[in-house]
């Protein structure tokens, strides 16, 4: 039975840099994708060496292309696979262009899901897929909230008000044209979306090169003066690149080094210790710091457990802290009765204990293990949420004062808000008309 | 008394158009109402359509509704709204004579065949198990059905407020249904209050009508149904505009210590889109002065309804209140504005064919399930009426889908999302509102409605001249090309044309209007309503093929039906609330279950993946 009719797309290895990554495209349009992508025709079944190219007739990568027929092939329908170089940079133009060739991101675990529902995988195992849609719904969720974290989360935001605002404005001309409304939409809106698209580019530039896409993810170090943030910074790259002495607020501006955990890139950066200043210099990294840990994929927070810390405490950092926190406690080793509980996460940088398990938990973090559903995963799928609302709000400009056509703008305008929601949440049409009770006084 | 197919309860407009509709699919119908006099009749404003409703109107009307054509009858002054805001958020409004209106329906009502009246107040309900029996009346009759629709309004629990003086009914001047309203709170439909309010009415001859701002009708009158025309309608008059002023909300706020609504004496929820202008001068304290719509109550009275000023403040308020307006100086009240409170019940706890889960064959429709507002009733009416006569012919429930109609959206919402308030339609809550204008209602229902039996041959054989007519000329401008010198046509548009284009493409920039093309086309003889058509499928091309196209991407994916005896506990990953709700709503298919709030894509997925475990099952036991 065919469920769906559209074309999912993913990247099906774990992200970071591997030798090989794959993505996967399956779906009615999946055998056209692979040809626009390939510029050839493949014999089905076979590994045919190709060239992948971008929209402008550019070369991606050199790799593999497979193509499935359905229902030969692990969903039952059209299956491709894109076998490229690992690497997230890679990785993410081959997804961009299969979406832009007409794939949609696929939904956690809806390659399995496609399968089970096309009778590929055994009805025994609707137990397992069910779990495997539960944890990676999990780990999208995980992985989309922090990808939201920050200035890109504020930026968001802000743009999504200024698009209810007029939205509110268009749809109470249309639906409430008795009550006094301003009917007239002009100038001052196609100034106002007009800024939106600014802001829409702005962010498209921030979420494009900003983060993790070419730079790996990025780590931030922070915690109070000397609880070992340099230390530890050194251990995990492996050599001194930051200088560790037993004077607290050593470190007074960021230091950036790559490490790579378990192929992954992590750009670490070491921060000076959140503490009053104590001089011009120290203030001004304590202020860049703040800076760092708001841009950060993922935030250690370190805290020294050899000064008098009680079990209290450590309970309310870890209820208090961030979805991208992980709150590390360093030099249990100085630690003689005092208990820890094991799921909070214990190092020692100087006997390297417990050093392993933290560059475990930073993979797991990442939501690797799952394949397709990481922070990687989230950040493209926001980047093609808001590179939608664009076109919608681009399209909706076109629409400013032409008489007789406020349906199609306003329609320009809910198609670029559904876009944005898939990012923020759902905003109903309830919603919309809460909101036009709330600004004008309605009703005869 | 002998039995019949469908009986239905309550003359209003959810209740004539049940008993139409059941009638006309072929069930035998019988219509109870407490007083024949008032079948048909407008309890609140004396005005049929609007933005959102006038596409409801239209598509009952499409499916061979009453309330398209009464309104044709009555309508003493018309307004096109939206004019010039495009075709999908178009609307037609009609003040409509309140005796003419009535006239019109009791006519309908009394002509259809297979329909009877009869005066019985319903004071209990006999169901066999689950399943609906009789109906027991005032004067002990039983009567016995297979499929009972309830429109009782604002009757169950009817209570009416003015100032801190409260008493029972259902409407000024008639009676609750009291025991009626008891026998429906036994069975735990889940029960709640709504409010509503009307203004005080005025004597015509006491308002200095030079004083108000004239307000006419449209000189070229649309109509609300397919079947009419402008020639259909009586005598046209003028509409008028006033407005309060500084002191009108200084009498209000002096007199808010004695208003049910702001005592807490009233505890139902009132419309937001609604509120009385002691809500509005609270609400929006910084405006100085609010629109009153002096709406005529027909051509036969003096009578005027002051739209926008409904109150539940003490007489003595609402007389200063309404002589502190300019023109009104010496108004005289001629009825009180009151403030009404009723039971409606939960409408998740009905399915979309408007039958209640919990009682086989009972049927809800109107203010009963949480809506306000004639339209929105009439067109449950009509659905209600129309599933439980297909109940009593053992055939399979219809009801339209969001992307088919307004109705759809409508009952959608109702027993999807349950509602707060009283709801109203707007245009903004169909998100497939660029294929649901008021203009094709006709083009997206009849057909379906003829498959349902319910269009008569005279409706259908004008439908097809016109289905027939817009193919034919859809084709044709294709093929028929506009020179670029065309002078007729080069004056028509923003920018001349530059080479050779088709009709059809001409027809898609935005300055072209349809019939004027047309014309300079050499296409002669061609009614306006075809060429609208025509234009608008012209310039709408884009978008209705893309909403179409999504329609038609969801439908696989959407309409998996769910059975109604699915177990939602045996889904593991499911969390405990979205198991509520799945048990709660029941929902006929997957799109249904999403639309749920709280229903995040994962259980959806979840939900087809143990659909399908389902299916596996048990076409392993038919093997």
């Amino acid at each position: 039975m065919a469920y769906i009719k559209d074309t999912i797309a993913a990247i099906a290895t774990p992200p970071g840099k591997g030798g090989v990554g794959i993505v996967r495209i399956s779906g009615p349009v999946a055998v056209r994708i692979g040809k626009e992508i390939s510029k050839r025709e493949t014999e089905p079944r076979v590994a045919t060496l190709v060239s992948f190219y971008d929209d402008r007739g550019r070369t991606i990568d050199q790799g593999l292309l497979i193509c499935f027929q359905g229902p030969h092939s692990f969903t039952g329908e059209d299956l491709i696979e894109l076998q490229g170089h690992g690497g997230p940079v890679v990785m993410d133009l081959l997804l961009k262009r299969a979406i832009q060739l007409g794939a949609r991101q696929a939904g956690p675990g809806e390659f399995s899901q496609r399968a089970f529902l096309n009778d590929k995988i055994d009805l025994v195992q609707a137990e397992a897929i069910a779990d495997l849609i539960n944890s990676s719904s999990e780990q999208a969720a995980l992985g989309s909230m922090r990808s939201l974290q920050g200035d890109f989360s504020n930026q968001i935001n802000s743009t999504l008000k200024k698009l209810v605002q007029l939205r509110v404005l268009v749809e109470a001309a249309a639906d409430f044209p008795e009550d006094g409304i301003e009917a007239e939409i002009n100038k001052d809106e196609k100034e106002k979306l007009k800024y939106l698209l600014n802001q829409l580019d702005q962010l498209l530039e921030g979420a494009k090169e900003g983060h993790a896409f070419s730079q790996g993810v990025s780590l931030v170090l922070t915690g109070k003066p000397n609880a070992g943030k340099s230390s530890l910074m050194n251990a995990l790259c492996k050599r001194d690149v930051s200088i560790v002495t037993e004077i607290p607020g050593t470190t007074r501006d960021v230091v950036r080094e790559d490490a790579i955990i378990e192929g992954v890139t992590f750009r670490i950066l070491d921060t000076a210790g959140t503490r009053q200043a104590k001089n011009k210099i120290e203030a001004e990294g304590v202020k860049r710091a703040l800076k760092e840990v708001e841009r950060a994929d993922i935030v250690l927070n370190l805290v020294d457990v050899s000064e008098n810390i009680e079990l209290e405490m450590m309970e309310e950092l870890e209820k208090n802290k961030r979805a991208k926190e992980i709150v590390v406690y360093n030099k249990v080793d100085l630690l003689h009765k005092k208990s820890i509980p094991s799921s909070f996460q214990c190092v020692s940088v100087k006997t390297g204990g417990g050093l392993q398990k933290l560059k475990k938990r930073l993979i797991k973090e990442l939501g690797v293990l799952s394949g397709g559903d990481s922070i990687f995963s989230a950040r493209r799928r926001h980047i093609t949420a808001i590179e939608q609302a664009r076109i919608h709000i681009l399209e909706a400009i076109g629409f400013i004062g032409i008489e007789n056509q406020i349906d199609l703008l306003a329609e320009e305008l809910r198609l670029a808000q559904l876009a944005l929601d898939s990012i923020t949440g759902t905003f109903t049409s309830d919603d919309l008309l809460g909101e036009i009770f709330n600004n004008f006084c309605i009703g005869k | 008394m002998k039995a019949f197919d469908v009986i239905v309860v309550g003359g209003g407009h959810a209740g004539t158009e049940a008993a139409l509709a059941s009638a006309r699919a072929g069930a035998s119908t019988l219509l109870l109402t407490q007083n024949i006099e008032t079948i048909g009749q407008m309890s609140c404003n004396p005005a049929i359509g609007g933005i959102g409703k006038s596409h409801l109107v239209k598509e009952i009307d499409a499916l061979g509704g009453a309330m398209g054509i009464a309104a044709d009858r009555a309508g003493i002054h018309w307004r096109i709204l939206n004019s010039r805001k495009g075709p999908a958020v178009q609307a037609t409004r009609a003040q409509a004579d309140r005796a003419l209106y009535k006239a019109a329906i009791r006519k309908i009502v009394e002509t259809q065949v297979g329909l009877s009246i009869f005066q019985q107040s319903v004071v209990d309900l006999r169901f066999k198990g689950q399943k609906v029996d009789s109906v027991i009346t005032d004067s002990g009759l039983r009567i016995k059905t297979k499929g009972l629709v309830l429109t009782v309004g604002t009757f169950l629990g009817g209570v009416i407020h003015v100032g801190l003086n409260k008493q029972t009914g259902g409407r000024m001047g008639d009676g609750p249904s009291n025991l009626l309203a008891q026998k429906l709170r036994d069975i735990e439909f889940g029960v709640d209050r709504l409010k509503t309010g009307t203004p005080p009415r005025i004597d015509g001859k006491t308002v200095n009508f030079g004083l108000l701002e004239e307000q006419p009708g449209e000189s070229q009158r649309p109509t609300m149904s397919f079947l009419g025309k402008p020639e259909d309608h009586p005598r046209q008059v003028l509409c008028h505009i006033a407005h309060t002023n500084e002191k009108t909300h200084d009498i209000i706020r002096k007199g808010l210590d004695r208003s049910p609504l702001f005592t807490g004496q009233i505890e139902g929820v009132g419309p937001r889109y609604c509120p009385s202008i002691e809500d509005k001068i609270e609400r929006f304290s910084d405006k100085n002065q609010h629109q009153i719509f002096i709406e005529p109550e027909g051509l036969g009275t003096q009578e005027l309804y002051p739209n926008g000023i409904s109150t539940s403040l003490p007489y003595d308020v609402q007389l200063d209140l309404v002589r502190s307006i300019k023109g009104f100086e010496d108004a005289h009240i001629t009825r009180p504005g009151y403030a009404i409170e009723y039971d409606f019940f939960e409408p998740r706890n009905l399915y979309p064919s408007l039958q209640t889960k919990k009682i086989v064959g009972l049927f809800f429709a109107g203010q009963i399930n949480g809506t306000t507002g004639y339209e929105e009733a009439a067109a449950q009416g009509l659905i209600a009426g129309l599933n439980a006569a297909r109940l009593s012919q053992e055939k399979e429930p219809w009801v339209p889908k969001r992307s088919e109609a307004y109705v759809g959206v409508m009952i959608d919402d109702l027993v999807t999302m349950g509602t707060k308030e009283p709801y109203r339609m707007f245009t903004s809550r169909a998100e497939y509102r660029l294929i649901l204008r008021q203009d094709n209602a006709d083009r997206r229902l009849t057909p379906k409605g003829r498959e349902l039996g319910i269009i008569d041959e005279k409706r259908w054989t004008k439908f097809c001249e016109k289905r027939d007519r817009i193919d034919e000329i859809s084709k044709k401008i294709k093929k028929i090309f506009i020179s670029a010198e065309d002078k007729k046509v080069n004056a028509m548009l923003n920018k001349p044309l530059g080479r050779e284009y088709s009709v059809f493409e001409v027809m898609k920039r935005p300055e072209i209007k349809g019939m004027a093309l047309l014309e300079a086309a050499g296409l002669k003889m061609i009614s306006s309503s075809v060429a609208e058509q025509i234009e608008i499928d012209c310039k709408y091309q884009g978008y209705i093929s893309r909403q179409e196209k999504e329609v038609e991407k969801n439908k696989s994916h959407f309409d998996q039906p769910i059975p109604s005896d699915f177990c939602f506990d045996s889904i593991p990953g499911l969390s405990n609330e979205a198991k509520q709700k799945l048990a709660l709503i029941k929902p006929k298919n997957l799109g249904q279950a999403g639309r749920i709030p709280g229903m995040t894509p994962a259980a959806v997925s979840l939900l087809m993946v143990y659909l399908k475990k389902g299916d596996s099952i048990q076409n392993v036991q038919a093997d």
